[in-house]
């Protein structure tokens, strides 16, 4: 798993590469936390082709951290077995999820 | 062309998941599995395996076996730890709020929507989830 940072509209993208499963949560986790510390936070998944329920404990993490400080957590780049996790865990109604960077930054 | 089966017996430890879903990596696209099959498979795979890598006091290994049928992918899924049914635990409330969400339960649920006829055995000390996943993108 690689993740690489980027900005958009003035909110902080991790790109997120490979499998976000239970070997690479714990990484994960502490990356996002730490770029949340700072503000609002993209997390472009659409080279994440795997996404396993350790690693929606990170997304949850993610996105109730944003909701306790202020900032604001989406993800965008769903690929099609990503989104059917997504969906099955009622993921979809809590964490915003937009096609591409520009507009979950104008979100 | 016929889909080969698929056997790998691992250390009950979480370093063995890694190299499972990469065994499965390497088997989907030998055997031609559809991805959305191929997703499903390794998710079931890591579920289980995570659950008895973390959870199963003094399990030492756990197993997977895939016998391809006629559009479907059968699984058996060992291990040798203490009897637990993962398919009796509760469904998580997956209509809460933010707030009121707890990821619990989620793996085995994802397991259960994925799948069919999931069901659970205790033989000779050995855990057995026996299911099978539709082939089909």
């Amino acid at each position: 798993m690689d993740i690489t940072e980027t900005t958009e509209g003035g909110k902080t993208v991790a790109i997120l590469d490979g499998r976000l499963d239970t070997a690479t949560a714990a990484v994960i986790e502490t990356k996002l936390l730490a770029l949340l510390e700072k503000g609002g936070v993209i997390a472009d998944l659409a080279e994440v082709r795997y996404v396993s329920s350790a690693g929606l404990r990170v997304l949850l993490k993610a996105a109730k951290q944003a909701k306790a400080t202020g900032a604001s957590f989406a993800v965008v780049g769903l690929q099609p077995p990503v989104r059917e996790v997504f969906e099955i865990s009622g993921f979809d109604k809590i964490i915003p999820a937009y096609n591409t960077r520009a507009e979950a930054a104008a979100a | 062309m016929v889909t080969p089966s698929f056997h790998l017996r691992l250390p009950a430890s979480l370093e063995s998941v890694s190299e499972l879903l990469d065994a499965l990596e390497a088997y989907v696209e030998t055997a031609g599995i559809p991805p959305g099959t191929a997703a499903r498979l390794a998710l079931i795979a890591e579920e289980i395996a995570a659950n008895v890598a973390m959870h199963a006091k003094g399990a030492t290994f756990f197993e997977l076996r895939i016998i391809p049928g006629e559009h479907v992918l059968r699984l058996s899924i060992e291990d040798d730890g203490p009897e637990y049914d993962p398919l009796a635990r509760a469904t998580p409330d997956t209509e809460a709020a933010l707030e009121d969400r707890d990821v619990g339960g989620l793996g085995v649920h994802l397991v259960r929507q994925l799948t069919q006829e999931a069901r659970y055995q205790r033989e000779g000390g050995l855990n057995r989830l026996l299911c099978s996943l539709a082939l089909a993108a």
